[in-house]
């Protein structure tokens, strides 16, 4: 199959692209974005003159300031936002709570603690939700108030869906049941009248208010009959003439059958006492009983579930789905799940009544009521301006086992390649990318590679991020990155002149060819100075000691100087002699070696035998004799008169060595 | 959503001709018409000017950044005939290497996989390619492969390094067996792969399809499969997927991403490969991910600038 495009238009706000082509570089976390002008001057004669020609007679003013800026774009900004910061924080713990949780669990506990889950997510969001609500109306900038109040609209329809999949897919409540949370569903969600109603119940006198009979409907269309009947009472009270009349249309909402949560009914129960009602209610109204007040008449119009009279009080119910609720509540509370979709069409059309076209948060409830669950993911994942919601709806979903396998391009199914995609969204961001981690870690087929390219990318600004990251990367056996980033470490720390730091990295990294490098400075740090740096580190090396030759000289060099600073001087002596003959020194040391042995030769006591000394003799004789372009050697006078001083002094040991060991103990 | 978070004014005199971010998106290079070179520390949606390179005579191609545990090494290429390569030394950047080996402009230079050592790849319009290895205390060897496209070479890009046969962590101290791998694409409308036998490069494959110059090439990460992807775009406005299923490199078979109505110059792939970016002489970006079944959307909404705006839009239909 051809591949398909799935990107929608982007604009880059400021890059004009009527005169200009745009050039593109994918950064880590952005891309890069400039204008520029395809084409080269490598064309041959008439293609270099041809552009000449172009930048000339375009002029000055045409490359305009515009031309030479390069801008920077990020795709996913809300992991930036502030108060976003705990949806991502709480959610990634609920998140691997759900992974962590025991499977054994079948059946109704299964459900149960799979729609707690569910409650527990809804929780953040609406702590985000309140977060971001006082952040609005704290904020006394008006750009920022407005990115808050969107913000909130945004968390608001994104629980407002999750909300509706939980009754629908993870709930899956039956008819009966499922009308109740629907209700429940609506009440939470429709706060438009709010206000209205906390005014009309705390004035005065309520029945007097001129939106009293606005408050009950708005009772009513909810379903909420006791709080309607308790200010039908008040109405009555205040208004003895229609005592007969209410006293009817309370009863009738006394009376309502509706759905229980407990099994105390059957569904056909239900629906035989339904009817028996409805017919009631029908008689009342066709008696003329309510004629003389078209408030209660309209009531009982709604009662009976006539569409119209619904209708009319459109502007209480806000939006479609109050009115799919309302109409089901009162014209067939046993519902069954798959019959939503038909009343769920007929309630969007009815409602908006061809005056308006469906929003995209329509098209994705009417989607949920579908139970099309991958059309409800599709388009959130086109409206939604980050992965978060779809890759953890979706997640939630595989674990209630809804989602049948769709093989993608990468051969994962859906629910990874959403965490995939909204961890490597994490890992752009300075401390989020440690949640990014444990999403990888979830993701079977691809998350390890994933994790191993994005990993890589972390800034390793401070040697405790660095540290962070490797402990990450050797508990999962990510060899290669464990390298690398010793590696990169001990670069860095090279170049800002910390050698010990850069040689503890270097052995880290295992990287033999490093280690000699910095063996090498530390050597030549030496000579300069006299003493080491890092003494630690280069005394407490061990086996790593063996990594380079030069490492391995670098710590035995150290011990002969400790050696010599304890006065062990034979076993000093032992060790510089063989630092030479088993070629553990490099040739260029030797001399410094040589000089080294110097004051073991003029100490009172007689170290060296004379095997060991014959065997410098000849060392450095090797030294002076052996490389032509020692040339140096004669030419420099400090050098003639160092190996003048050993010679001499080597004499003299010879010398006395050879007296002390001809001499018979004790004669 | 797309957000502008930082606009870095690089203030070149004349056409940008190649903006790179570093590994960690903390630096910025960029090259011009002007000559120049310029690096930008970009941290935190700042924009300060580290360096202002110059040592080119003629306008510069390309920029690319070296894997930083090589240090910070930037390489660039220009018409001028000259790769330089740039290196940061006790907090200033020099030039560490002039490579003048080709005759005529060198268009693009791409740095090998780190598991290789520090190498660089470089295409010429003489046809020929080079390949300069850093081989210590300031040494580069220069291997070249002369005639690699005849007219001249436009792009070259490296194969990611995969060890043949087993995964598993070789001991300490032994290099791996890597079998080095690269892409290039020239004017004999050709993308040739190229393979390191013995020390000695030879030409693995010939993949034609396109009808025109091709322009750039780009071989996508690996993300563990057992296929390697590579993406070419050409004069002839078309851009080819191309998959190779086994690990011999032997069978490569193209897919026509899409036929745009102008000269496509350059294709990109995101890190972990899943996006591919075409930037096309129809002053456009667009931004391609392979899905099955039309099942998966996209990444993001509109988002309406001000004033002159540009739109990075989504592709048209497939023709085939």
């Amino acid at each position: 199959a051809p591949l398909t495009d799935t990107v929608p238009p982007q604009v880059v706000p400021g890059a004009d692209s009527s005169s200009r082509q745009l050039c593109f570089a994918w950064g880590p976390a952005e891309v890069l974005v400039c204008e520029t002008l395809f084409g080269r001057a490598d064309e041959g004669e008439a293609g270099a003159a041809a552009r000449a020609l172009t930048d000339s007679v375009a002029g000055t003013e045409d490359r305009a300031p515009s031309s030479s800026r390069v801008f920077v774009v990020r795709r996913d900004q809300d992991i930036y936002i502030q108060t976003l910061r705990k949806l991502f924080n709480e959610s990634h713990g609920i998140f691997m709570g759900l992974q962590r949780s025991e499977e054994e669990l079948a059946g109704k506990s299964r459900k149960a603690q799979l729609v707690q889950v569910s409650k527990n997510y809804r929780s953040v969001i609406r702590a985000c939700m309140e977060d971001m609500h006082q952040a609005a109306v704290s904020t006394r900038d008006p750009a920022l108030q407005s990115q808050y109040s969107t913000q909130v609209s945004i968390l608001s329809a994104m629980e407002l869906i999750w909300n509706l999949c939980e009754i629908l897919f993870v709930e899956a409540a039956t008819a009966g049941p499922l009308l109740l949370r629907l209700l429940d569903w609506v009440r939470l969600h429709v706060c438009d009248v709010d206000s209205m109603v906390r005014e009309v119940l705390s004035s005065e006198s309520p029945s007097k208010h001129k939106l009293f009979w606005n408050v009950v409907d708005v009772f009513v269309l909810q379903g909420r009959m006791e709080e309607a009947q308790h200010l039908l009472s008040k109405e009555a009270s205040a208004n003895p003439t229609s005592m007969n009349m209410y006293k009817i249309l309370d009863d009738l909402m006394k009376k309502m059958p509706v759905p229980s949560l407990s099994n105390t009914q059957t569904l056909t129960e239900l629906e035989l006492k339904w009817q028996h009602w409805h017919e009631e209610c029908q008689r009342y109204l066709q008696d003329g009983t309510f004629a003389s007040n078209p408030h209660m008449e309209s009531i009982c119009k709604i009662l009976l579930g006539d569409e119209d009279a619904i209708l009319e009080k459109k502007e209480l119910m806000t939006t479609w789905y109050h009115f799919l609720v309302t109409r089901l509540l009162y014209s067939h509370p046993t519902v069954k799940p798959m019959e939503l979709r038909f009343y769920a069409q007929s309630s969007m059309d009815l409602f908006l009544g061809g005056e308006s076209s469906p929003e995209p948060l329509d098209m994705i409830l009417m989607a949920a009521f579908e139970f099309e669950m991958h059309q409800v993911i599709k388009e959130c994942s086109i409206v939604l301006s980050n992965w978060w919601f779809v890759a953890h709806l979706t997640d939630l979903l595989d674990h209630c086992k809804l989602l049948q396998s769709h093989n993608l391009y990468f051969g994962s199914n859906m629910r990874e390649f959403l965490l995939l995609e909204y961890a490597s969204g994490l890992f752009s961001h300075h401390s989020l990318w440690q949640l990014g981690v444990d999403y990888f870690d979830h993701c079977p087929e691809y998350g390890r590679v994933y994790l191993e390219l994005h990993i890589e990318r972390i800034p390793l600004s401070t040697e405790q991020k660095a540290l962070k990251v490797l402990r990450i990367c050797e508990q999962r056996q990510m060899h290669e990155q464990v390298r690398s980033i010793c590696k990169i470490m001990a670069m860095k720390a090279l170049r800002n002149n910390r050698l010990g730091s850069a040689l503890s990295w270097s052995i880290r990294a295992k990287d033999a060819a490093f280690a000699t490098l910095i063996s090498d400075r530390f050597l030549k740090d030496y000579c300069e100075r006299g003493c080491f740096s890092d003494l630690d580190l280069i005394d407490n090396l061990g086996p790593s000691m063996l990594l380079s030759d030069r490492l391995t000289f670098l710590g035995k060099y150290r011990e002969f100087h400790r050696l010599y600073g304890e006065k062990r001087f034979p076993e000093a002596a032992r060790l510089l002699l063989t630092l030479m003959t088993a070629h553990i020194a490099p040739c260029s040391f030797w001399m410094t070696l040589l000089t080294d042995a110097l004051p073991l030769l003029e100490q009172k006591e007689v170290i060296f035998s004379a095997e060991q000394t014959y065997e410098l003799m000849r060392c450095l004789e090797d030294l002076t004799a052996g490389n032509p372009d020692k040339q140096k050697f004669q030419d420099d006078d400090i050098e003639t008169t160092k190996v003048e001083m050993l010679r001499l002094a080597l004499a003299r040991n010879l010398a006395r060595v050879i007296v002390k060991e001809g001499t018979v103990e004790g004669s | 959503q797309v957000s502008v978070i930082n606009t870095v004014d690089t203030s070149h005199e004349d056409m940008i001709h190649d903006a790179q971010m570093d590994y960690y998106g903390t630096r910025l290079a960029t090259c011009s018409s002007d000559r120049s070179v310029k690096i930008f520390d970009v941290r935190n949606g700042g924009q300060i000017l580290i360096a202002d390179l110059r040592g080119h005579e003629g306008p510069v191609w390309q920029v690319a950044w070296a894997h930083p545990m090589y240090g910070n090494i930037l390489a660039s290429c220009s018409y001028d005939r000259k790769v330089i390569i740039w290196k940061e030394e006790n907090g200033t950047w020099e030039k560490t290497y002039e490579y003048t080996g080709h005759d005529s402009s060198v268009n693009s230079v791409c740095w090998a996989p780190h598991d290789y050592g520090l190498i660089l790849a470089c295409g010429s319009s003489d046809g020929a390619i080079s390949l300069l290895s850093y081989t210590g205390d300031g040494q580069w060897e220069v291997k070249k492969i002369s005639n690699a496209h005849t007219i001249g070479c436009n792009a070259v890009s490296w194969a990611p390094a995969v060890v043949p046969g087993s995964l598993i962590e070789q001991p300490s101290g032994q290099k791996p067996n890597y079998i080095k791998r690269f892409a290039s694409g020239g004017c004999d409308n050709l993308v040739k792969i190229w393979k390191e036998e013995e020390g000695q490069w030879k030409e693995e494959q010939k993949l034609e399809a396109h009808s025109d110059w091709v322009r750039d090439v780009a071989w996508a990460p690996s993300i563990g499969l057992p296929t390697s992807t590579i993406a070419s775009c050409s004069q002839d406005g078309r851009v080819f997927i191309w998959t190779c299923d086994d690990a011999s490199g032997n069978s490569w078979s193209p897919k026509l991403l899409h036929k745009f109505n102008d000269v496509v110059w350059h294709v990109s792939w995101s890190i972990t490969a899943n996006i591919l970016a075409v930037s096309g002489g129809d002053n456009k970006v667009t931004l391609w991910k392979e899905s099955v079944d039309g099942l998966w959307a996209c990444i993001s909404d509109v988002n309406k600038g001000q004033g002159g705006v540009s739109a990075v839009t989504e592709g048209q239909q497939n023709e085939q």
